[in-house]
């Protein structure tokens, strides 16, 4: 047995520095840190989607515009795959709810989605049986009802009814071209005001100029963009079709062109490139915070989820009838909100608050 | 016990500011009184009710059984009404003078509460906004001081989902928001009725529980809940809503009733009615009972309002700001955040100034201002 009288020191000193290494691991990120993986997500992840969305659906208004010239089947076929190009852009930055897109309500005008009292199906309507060429602009879409600017009415216009309703009445195919620039308007807008200003905002955190007083408050936009779009796939892209004892397929997105589970594939793979596809990401710091096996963790489950939904049949307007459906969605359900709650967990080592009373108030 | 660099840096930041804090208490008396109590979480999870005083000193922390609400300064004793929040069952009255807590009511069997209550401007009654859980009916509750909190009336709220009620200073007349979304504690939070819901403005004599006046909105506003109000001394009543619809229709998001008129509502410049989410947390006049303050917490600002000409007057940026109170100045008023910050704006000035503080913690819905 040793003597009592061993000197303390080194015992101390071996506990002091024990606790300064579990400091140093698990120590909230820097302002530097913060800004580091911002600047990665913006250049890397954010601006590369709104690039995407601006090309295709530029693209998108060209090919409708040539179907008015000319509606027939090629034309049509044109048009409906560059309608698939521009939502799968739109599917894939979806998750930003934050910056230019909420300008004048843009997210809402790219599409308003889900509608319980049909009401695209309404003003549409009402629209083609008018036929006033007044309507015919991209001026009057500004102004014009949530309903009739976005993805949605496209779709309806371009899955919907057959070639010869385009032939037949210019009007229709003339408000599809009209409402293709606009959507072609607004991504571009968004576009630019990330290049032309916000980019610089989040760059510049904590400036007089900036929107953010901390790069910290930055990134729990970035967070937030990571997070919060895990319950609204799981309630209402899985969850609400699902229904209570009775599948609804027409509660499914985007089910009139058939993507409804594509859309849910790219959300899920967005938000795994947000998570550790970029050169600084959220994965990479909760390594350096000393927080590799959660971070692993979350790794395992995007991939699992992204494999899940490889299995599914689609679409799921069809095979949402088929009992194996249900269980495999069900099972996705469950698992996106295991992420949920690992990645909601680790926002507390990284110090960030996604929002107390704006996430759950009263 | 984990010691992270964040809680070194308070343990030492306390340290500093302890001996300083120390002199200031001993060098100016101001320095006690009190300027705010809310509800609050700390960063480990747990709930307290906080006084915070003018140098942003914590002047009571008081650990609740649950996540509160609201909570509500007596007129004339040192006591802190604190509600839990729906479907919670408790409110605890706390003496802050004497740091302790006086009473825990919980709710009657098959009621709960709805996370606010208002004593009433003579001090001698609690009033509270409950569930009767089997028809799902709201009920006013009024409980008597002097009879340790015995519950003397008990009447109907002729509506479902009573959320916020306030007293109309220097009358009888309580106001009650009735929110109109039915729930039930066995589905948590769930809302049950939004296809079908209503929310009323009711306006009831505190002595009889006479409805005097009751309001509703137009059936294609009806999924406007009626959830956070104020009431100035004309009986005008500022509204602040939260609409359970698709919010890109942008609908408005406040509202003004003066007695014997329909509910006014209200629209922020596009722009702002937009950014403002389809949510507001909190609703409160100032002093003088000309401007109004509404929260939107989901949008992160407070937008201010002129209720004598139904204008909206400006907006500011207040991350997860909800908590609104009116300053012993007129235009003036203090908002809370979930952040943990707290600013001080001054319509008149333009000024905003942060609050000083010594807590990092989330502060919840609302919270009150303490003057005695």
């Amino acid at each position: 047995m040793k003597s009592t009288n061993a000197p303390l020191w080194p015992l101390l000193l071996g506990i002091s520095l024990l606790f300064t290494a579990a400091g140093m691991l698990h120590a909230a990120p820097s302002e530097p840190q913060w800004q580091a993986l911002n600047h990665s997500l913006v250049s890397e992840h954010i601006l590369p989607r709104y690039q995407s969305l601006q090309r295709s659906s530029a693209e998108l208004a060209t090919s409708t515009a040539a179907l008015c010239r000319q509606p027939d089947q090629t034309h049509l076929e044109r048009a409906q795959a560059d309608f698939q190009q521009t939502m799968d852009a739109w599917q894939s930055v979806q998750n930003i709810q934050f910056g230019p897109i909420t300008t004048h309500m843009r997210n809402f005008s790219m599409q308003f989605w889900p509608d319980k009292k049909n009401l695209i199906g309404k003003q549409l309507n009402q629209l083609l049986q008018q036929q006033n060429p007044d309507t015919l602009s991209v001026d009057y879409l500004y102004q014009a009802s949530i309903g009739v600017k976005g993805l949605p009415a496209l779709e309806r216009l371009l899955f919907t009814g057959s070639l010869s309703d385009l032939e037949n009445t210019s009007y229709r195919c003339q408000l599809t071209q009209t409402i293709a620039a606009y959507i072609a308007v607004n991504s571009q807008a968004t576009l630019d005001e990330w290049t032309d200003g916000y980019a610089d905002s989040v760059s510049n955190a904590g400036s007089e100029a900036s929107y953010y007083d901390s790069h910290q408050e930055a990134a729990v936009d970035m967070m937030k963009a990571l997070i919060e779009p895990l319950e609204a796939i799981r309630d209402q892209k899985i969850l609400s079709p699902l229904g209570d004892g009775q599948v609804r397929p027409r509660r499914t997105e985007s089910w009139r062109s058939q993507r409804s589970l594509r859309n849910i594939q790219l959300n899920v793979a967005t938000l795994h490139h947000l998570y550790s596809g970029t050169k600084k990401s959220v994965d990479s710091l909760l390594r350096q915070q000393g927080r590799a096996a959660q971070a692993d963790n979350i790794s395992t489950l995007f991939n699992a989820i992204e494999q899940q939904l490889q299995a599914v049949q689609a679409p799921l307007i069809t095979s949402l009838h088929q009992p194996e459906t249900v269980k495999q969605l069900l099972e996705i359900s469950a698992a996106l909100q295991q992420l949920d709650r690992e990645l909601s967990a680790e926002m507390i080592t990284l110090n960030i608050q996604l929002g107390f009373n704006s996430r759950d108030g009263d | 016990m984990e010691i992270n660099r964040r809680r070194f840096c308070q343990l030492l930041g306390s340290a500093m500011l302890l001996p300083q804090m120390t002199l200031a208490a001993a060098d100016d008396s101001r320095s006690a009184q009190p300027m705010f109590a809310s509800a609050a979480k700390d960063r480990s999870g747990q709930y307290h009710l906080y006084l915070i005083g003018q140098q942003g000193q914590v002047l009571l922390d008081h650990p609740l059984p649950g996540r509160a609400h609201h909570t509500e300064a007596h007129p004339q004793r040192p006591l802190l009404a604190c509600i839990a929040r729906r479907p919670g069952h408790f409110i605890d009255i706390v003496d802050y003078q004497q740091q302790r807590l006086v009473k825990r009511i919980i709710a009657d069997n098959g009621r709960h509460f709805f996370g606010h209550a208002v004593f009433s401007e003579d001090g001698r009654w609690l009033i509270t906004t409950e569930n009767e859980i089997n028809t799902g009916q709201g009920r006013v509750v009024m409980r008597s001081l002097e009879q340790n909190y015995a519950v003397i009336a008990d009447y109907p709220s002729h509506g479902i989902g009573p959320h916020e009620l306030v007293q109309q200073p220097g009358s009888s007349v309580l106001v009650v928001a009735n929110g109109g979304i039915l729930t039930h504690p066995d589905r948590g939070r769930e809302k049950l009725n939004l296809d079908s819901m209503q929310p009323s403005l009711l306006r009831l004599d505190l002595l009889s529980g006479e409805r005097l006046d009751q309001q509703q909105l137009p059936s294609d506003q009806h999924q406007l809940s009626i959830r956070h109000i104020d009431t100035n001394r004309e009986g005008n009543t500022v509204i602040a809503f939260q609409y359970q619809g698709n919010i890109g229709l942008n609908l408005p998001l406040v509202g003004v009733h003066r007695p014997g008129e329909a509910i006014q509502l209200l629209r922020a410049p596009d722009p702002v009615n937009m950014a403002m989410k389809g949510y507001c947390g909190s609703a409160r006049f100032d002093q003088s009972g000309r401007f109004a303050a509404v929260s939107a917490p989901r949008g992160d600002l407070i937008s201010f309002w002129d209720l004598q000409k139904n204008q909206f007057i400006s907006s500011i940026k207040s991350r997860d700001g909800c908590g609104l109170a009116a300053t012993g100045n007129s235009a003036e008023f203090i908002i809370s955040s979930g952040t943990g910050r707290c600013i001080r704006h001054n319509l008149q000035t333009g000024a905003t100034t942060r609050q000083p503080q010594t807590l990092a913690t989330a502060w919840d819905n609302h919270l009150t201002t303490v003057r005695l």
